[in-house]
């Protein structure tokens, strides 16, 4: 029963989930937090998405599937993900004269639609701890994906790295 | 002269698709160019016929790369090209996740693990407002005038919408966006 519960809600999130990636995020989260997964889990969720190949809502319906349900629930969510868009695909390919959206509207209105949706990510993932290093981790990633060209990765490798070996030492800086 | 256009068989798509998603991090606006590197550089799809799939490819709902490398994958070797390119974008980062996943169940509870995917999602936030930043500024400087109003406009009741009806962001989105649609049509920039 959870595997077809995981199924219908992925199927869902690929109906919406346009413009890239990142818009998609809030979407999921709201669909799989705390049902699924909890508020610190599917941060790393979405840090492991981003550091390993592939499109983050595919490598999100995996892994949940993969915990609740093991490796067929993880192929039948990951499949349910691209059931809309391939059907989409399909049928547009099939239809192909006949189909007399315009290309430059379209690609306007979800210019300004992901962008919502990015701030509603935003909105949802606003750092949830009061922790002053994962704060700092938050700050400098910012800085760095806005203002520099340095790949991402480094930020959630770095941050990991850091915390995983130095982060004790750091925090008692300040906890007594 | 590069010999351009000679058709490839759908298994070596498959692979080269397999490969490319492999070894590529990050989202889609990375994958997408070196997609486009390796057409051209066996010389399936010349660059433009390339961006004009792509811009297409953004019309469809989906990961980008998966509507773009089928689209690719069609124009090539029609059916057995979308099959294959489908399984190149899907199984390689399917087995991944199911290796990291297996890792997590077996270290994750030790603490410096924990402290790694700790400190891993807290830089999260940080990536998602770089995206809206760069974005944001983007919207801003392709619409002047009357046009870009209109579309702050737009922007923040659509933001409203999905933040305050979390429950109901499927409908919002789907009536959203096909508003958009229509609105777009309406407030052509007069030239």
């Amino acid at each position: 029963m959870e595997t077809l519960k995981v199924v219908w809600t992925f199927f869902k999130i690929g109906i919406i989930a346009f413009g890239g990636g990142w818009s998609t995020v809030g979407i999921i989260k709201n669909a799989v937090v705390p049902q699924w997964v909890d508020e610190a889990g599917f941060r790393s969720l979405i840090a492991i998405a981003q550091s390993t190949p592939g499109p983050i809502a595919l490598n999100a319906a995996t892994m949940v599937g993969w915990y609740h349900g093991g490796f067929f629930t993880a192929l039948l969510a990951t499949l349910s993900v691209v059931t809309f868009p391939v059907t989409m695909i399909g049928l547009t390919t099939l239809l192909a004269s006949r189909i007399t959206l315009n290309q430059m509207q379209i690609q306007g209105a979800l210019k300004t639609g992901s962008l919502a949706m990015m701030l509603m990510t935003l909105w949802v993932l606003r750092p949830a701890s009061a922790d002053p290093l994962l704060l700092f981790f938050a700050i400098m990633t910012f800085y760095i994906g806005a203002f520099t060209k340095i790949n991402s990765l480094w930020a959630i490798f770095g941050a990991g790295f850091i915390n995983a070996f130095f982060g004790p030492p750091i925090r008692s800086l300040w906890e007594k | 002269m590069k010999q351009t256009n000679s058709k490839p068989k759908a298994l070596s798509l498959f692979w080269l698709f397999a490969w490319i998603n492999t070894i590529t991090l990050g989202g889609g606006y990375v994958i997408v160019p070196v997609i486009g590197n390796s057409l051209e550089k066996r010389g399936w799809m010349q660059e433009d016929e390339f961006y004009d799939i792509f811009a297409q490819a953004q019309a469809y709902p989906g990961p980008l790369a998966l509507s773009t490398s089928m689209l690719v994958g069609i124009r090539l070797c029609g059916f057995w090209g979308a099959v294959a390119a489908f399984c190149g974008v899907i199984l390689p980062p399917f087995l991944v996740i199911i290796l990291v996943s297996r890792l997590i169940t077996t270290y994750g509870s030790l603490p410096a693990v924990q402290r790694f995917l700790d400190g891993a999602g807290a830089v999260v936030p940080g990536i998602v407002a770089a995206m809206v930043w760069k974005n944001g500024k983007r919207l801003l400087k392709d619409n002047t005038g009357r046009t870009r109003l209109i579309k702050i406009l737009e922007l923040t009741a659509l933001t409203m919408l999905l933040v305050f009806f979390p429950r109901y962001s499927l409908p919002i989105l789907l009536g959203g966006i096909a508003s958009l649609y229509v609105l777009e049509g309406l407030w052509k920039p007069s030239k």
